[in-house]
C-alpha cells in the first residue's frame, strides 16, 4: 500500500517535469509560433494548452496579441495647397499573424521602425491630396477631419496588407495638429484684427441696442400717454354730454340761466385777493351817499320787499 | 532522496525476517528500521502539508471594486455570467493549471491632459504673473507650445484666396479625462498592459494605468483635434462649453468602443482654456467692449422701465402690448386701465374729477333754475334783485379790501390813487 501511493506520487512528478518540456500554455492574450530547429512550423491563434517536442527540438515564441499603441512623430507635412502642417498620427496596433510577423519583423522594436516608415508614407500621401481648409474651415460643413482620419487608416492597412508584416491596425488618429512657428506669428495677427473688429462691432451693437430700448421706451411713453389723454378726453365729453342734460332745464328760462351763470362766474372770479374799489355811483352802496326815495305802491299789492 | 528511503526501507524489510538468528544484528536491524519508519513517517507528513499549501494556494480574494478573469490552460474558464468572477473568495486551481486575474472595474481614475497648454518654465508654473507678459515669445514652437486650432466664425464677405487656408484660431486648453473599465473581459484581451515588468509587490490592477495612460491620451488628444475643429474659439471660451466637451466624450467613446478597449470614458472636463498669450490685449479689450455693451444695454432698460413706470405704473408694458394687440378682449383692456399708474392716470384721474364736476353743477344749478322758476315768474324784478345782490354781498365779503369813493362833478382831470398791497404777508401782520 505504502509502496504503491510512492510509485504514484513517483509517476506523477515524472509526469509533470514530461509535461513542462513536452507542452505550452497560450494564454488569451497571446499568440505562439513553434519553430522546429529554427524553422517555424506551427502557428497558434487559439488560446489553450499545446504539445510540442522537447527543447532544442521545438522552440515556442509567444506573442503578445493585446493592442498597443505608436505614435509616429514626424515633422512638417504639406497639404494640397503647400501649405506646411504638422501632424502627429498615433496608430492602435496588433500582432495578428505571429509567423508572419517572427518571418518578416520578429520584434517589437523592429515593427515600430516598420510601422514609422509606414504611416509616414500614408501620412504624407494622404494628406498631399488635402487642402489645408479640410482640416479646418469656417464652415464645418466643408470640414473633412474625420474622412482624413478615416482614409489614412484605410490607405495605412493597404499597404500593411501588402507588406504581410502580420500586423494589423485597429485604428488610427491624429493627436496633434499644428502650424510652423512663422505661420503662427501670421495667425496671431489675424486674430488680434478679428478680435479688434468685433470689438468694435460689439461696441456699436451695444450703442444701438441701447438707443433702440431707450427709443421704444419713449415712443411707448408717448403712445400710452396719447391714448390716456385720450381717454381723459372721452370722459371729459362724457362729463359734459351728462351736464348737457340739465341744460334743457335751463331753457325753460333762457335770460335767467345766463343771469345765474354770469352770478357764479363772478363769484368764481372775484373769490380770492381781490380789491375792489367802488364809487358811489354804485347802486349798492349808494346809501352811502343818500336816502333813497321810496314810492308807495298801491296798497292793494300784496307783495312785501323781503 | 525519496526513492533512497524506500529503497532503503524495503531492504530492511527484506532482511529483517532473513536474520533471525544473529540477536545482535537483528537488534541493531530493528533499531535501523525503526529510525528509518518515523523519518519516513515525518516526510509523509511533511510531502500532506505541501500538498495542502499546495491547494491552498488556490485561494484568492477578489475585491469589492474588482472582478476576476480566471484563464484554465491559458483560455478564459466558464461561459456567459460564469467567465467574470465577483468580490469575495474564490478558490482556482493552482498554477499552472489556473491563472487569476483581477480586474478593477468600479474604480474611476483621472487622467489629466496638458497637452494643448503652452509651454511653462518651471518659475513660470511657480507662478509670476506679472513677469509673465514680458516673456511672451511672438510665435509657437511647434515641439514644446501645445495648442488646439478651431475654426474661426463664418464670415459673411467671401474671403480672398490667401485667406482660404488660414481661417481658423488657436486656443489652449488643459483637460480632465475619468474613466473607467466596464468590461473586464474586453479589456484584458485587448488593451496592452506589460506583465512582465509589474514590480515586485504589485498586482495587475497597479500597473493597468500606468500603461494605458499614454494610448488613452493619444486617442483623446486625438477626439479633442477632432472635435475642436467644429467650433469656434468663442464657442469654446464663452458659449457652447458643455456641447464641446459632450462632442469630445462621444468622439473618444466611439474610438475606444471601435477597438473593443472595455473602457468607459465616465466624464470629460475642460479644465483650463486661454487664448493665446499673444493676442490677450486684443481679446481684454474685447471682453471689456461686451461688458459695456452689457452695461448700456442694462441701463437702457433701466431707463425705459423707469420711463413707462413713470407714464403708466407696472403694468405699462402690460398695457402698450394689449393696445397693440387686437386679440386682446376689451374687458382684458379696461381691467388693465383699472390698474394705471403714473402720469396717464393722472390725466384720467383729473378728467374724472372734471366729469363729476362739471355734471354736478350743471345739475345743482338746473336744479337751483328750476327751484327759483315759480317765484321768478312771479316777480322777476325782484328775485332777480334778490340773486344780484346776494352775490355782491359775497363778492364784497370775499374780498380783502374795499375802496369806496365818490366821485366828485366836474372832476375832469382829478385822479384819485389807491396804494394796494400785493403782500399778503404784511397784510396778515396788519390785521393782528
Amino acid at each position: 500500500m505504502k509502496s504503491m501511493a510512492i510509485t504514484i506520487f513517483v509517476v506523477l512528478i515524472i509526469a509533470i517535469l514530461a509535461l513542462y518540456l513536452f507542452s505550452f500554455q497560450v494564454r488569451e492574450i497571446e499568440t505562439a509560433l513553434v519553430t522546429t530547429f529554427g524553422k517555424p512550423t506551427r502557428n497558434i491563434t487559439e488560446p489553450g494548452w499545446y504539445f510540442k517536442l522537447p527543447a532544442p527540438i521545438q522552440r515556442v515564441h509567444t506573442f503578445d496579441s493585446r493592442m498597443r499603441v505608436y505614435e509616429a512623430d514626424l515633422g512638417e507635412t504639406t497639404t494640397k495647397g503647400a501649405a506646411p502642417i504638422i501632424v502627429n498620427t498615433y496608430v492602435v496596433w496588433k500582432i495578428v499573424e505571429p509567423l508572419r510577423f517572427f518571418n518578416a519583423i520578429g520584434t517589437i522594436k523592429e515593427a515600430t521602425s516598420k510601422l514609422y516608415s509606414q504611416i509616414s508614407d500614408t501620412q504624407n500621401k494622404v494628406i498631399g491630396q488635402h487642402a489645408f481648409s479640410e482640416f479646418v474651415n469656417s464652415d464645418p460643413s466643408r470640414i473633412r477631419f474625420k474622412q482624413i482620419e478615416e482614409e489614412m487608416l484605410e490607405e495605412l492597412q493597404k499597404s500593411l496588407a501588402d507588406a504581410n508584416y502580420g500586423i494589423e491596425i485597429k485604428t488610427l488618429g491624429i493627436r496633434q495638429l499644428k502650424i510652423s512657428e512663422d505661420v503662427s506669428k501670421d495667425v496671431f495677427e489675424r486674430m488680434k484684427a478679428e478680435r479688434n473688429r468685433r470689438t468694435e462691432a460689439t461696441k456699436s451693437e451695444g450703442d444701438a441696442q441701447a438707443r433702440k430700448i431707450e427709443s421704444d421706451a419713449n415712443l411707448k411713453k408717448e403712445v400710452l400717454e396719447a391714448t390716456a389723454k385720450a381717454r381723459a378726453t372721452i370722459i371729459k365729453a362724457k362729463g359734459d354730454a351728462e351736464a348737457a342734460q340739465y341744460y334743457e332745464m335751463l331753457e325753460a328760462e333762457p335770460e335767467l340761466a345766463i343771469f345765474l351763470r354770469n352770478i357764479d362766474a363772478l363769484k368764481e372770479i372775484l373769490k380770492e385777493r381781490s380789491t375792489i374799489v367802488l364809487t358811489t355811483d354804485t347802486d349798492i352802496v349808494r346809501l352811502l351817499r343818500e336816502m333813497p326815495q321810496i314810492k308807495l305802491i298801491e296798497p292793494n299789492e300784496p307783495q312785501i320787499q323781503p | 532522496m525519496d526513492e533512497q528511503n524506500h529503497k532503503k526501507n524495503q531492504n530492511s524489510q527484506v532482511q529483517s525476517p532473513g536474520n533471525k538468528t544473529g540477536e545482535e544484528l537483528d537488534a541493531a536491524g530493528k533499531s535501523l528500521s525503526e529510525a528509518l519508519r518515523i523519518s519516513f513517517a515525518i516526510l509523509k507528513v511533511i510531502m500532506l502539508v505541501l500538498v495542502v499549501i499546495f491547494l491552498a494556494s488556490g485561494f484568492r480574494t477578489v475585491g469589492s471594486d474588482e472582478q476576476a478573469i480566471v484563464l484554465r490552460f491559458g483560455k478564459i474558464r466558464g461561459v456567459g455570467e460564469e467567465r467574470l468572477l465577483g468580490p469575495g473568495l474564490h478558490w482556482v486551481f493552482p498554477y499552472p493549471v489556473d491563472e487569476i486575474v483581477k480586474i478593477p472595474v468600479q474604480k474611476k481614475v483621472n487622467l489629466p491632459i496638458d497637452s494643448f497648454w503652452y509651454y511653462q518654465s518651471a518659475s513660470e508654473l511657480l507662478g509670476s504673473g506679472s513677469r509673465r507678459k514680458d516673456r511672451v515669445p511672438e510665435k509657437l514652437n511647434p515641439v514644446t507650445d501645445g495648442y488646439c486650432i478651431t475654426r474661426s466664425e463664418k464670415q459673411d464677405q467671401i474671403l480672398t484666396g490667401t485667406a482660404a487656408g488660414s481661417d481658423y484660431n488657436i486656443i489652449h486648453c488643459k483637460w480632465q479625462l475619468t474613466y473607467k473599465i466596464d468590461d473586464p473581459e474586453r479589456f484584458f484581451r485587448n488593451v496592452y498592459v506589460d506583465m512582465e515588468k509589474i514590480p515586485a509587490g504589485q498586482n495587475y490592477t497597479d500597473v493597468i494605468s500606468k500603461n494605458i495612460n499614454r494610448p488613452l491620451e493619444y486617442m483623446f488628444a486625438d477626439a479633442v483635434v477632432t472635435s475642436m475643429v467644429n467650433y469656434t474659439i468663442d464657442d469654446v471660451l464663452f458659449e457652447q462649453l458643455a456641447g464641446v466637451t459632450q462632442h469630445v466624450k462621444n468622439v473618444l467613446q466611439e474610438k475606444l468602443n471601435a477597438i473593443e478597449s472595455g473602457i468607459q470614458v465616465v466624464s470629460v472636463q475642460l479644465t483650463d482654456k486661454t487664448w493665446p498669450r499673444q493676442v490677450d490685449e486684443a481679446f481684454q479689450e474685447s471682453i471689456k467692449a461686451s461688458q459695456e455693451r452689457q452695461k448700456a444695454v442694462s441701463e437702457a432698460k433701466t431707463y425705459a422701465e423707469q420711463t413707462l413706470n413713470k407714464v403708466a405704473g407696472p403694468i405699462a408694458a402690460q398695457l402698450y402690448a394689449a393696445l397693440q394687440d387686437e386679440t386682446v378682449s376689451e374687458e382684458q383692456k379696461e381691467y388693465l386701465w383699472s390698474q394705471l399708474a403714473g402720469t396717464a392716470q393722472d390725466m384720467i384721474a383729473e378728467a374724472r374729477a372734471y366729469q363729476t364736476k362739471v355734471v354736478a353743477s350743471a345739475q345743482a344749478r338746473a336744479e337751483y333754475l328750476k327751484k327759483i322758476l315759480p317765484e321768478f315768474r312771479k316777480r322777476p324784478e325782484l328775485v332777480m334783485q334778490k340773486i344780484y345782490q346776494d352775490a355782491i354781498v359775497e363778492v364784497l365779503n370775499n374780498a380783502e379790501d374795499k375802496y369806496v369813493v365818490q366821485p366828485v362833478k366836474d372832476s375832469k382831470g382829478r385822479e384819485v390813487r389807491i396804494y394796494i398791497s400785493k403782500d399778503i404777508n404784511i397784510k396778515q401782520s396788519e390785521q393782528k
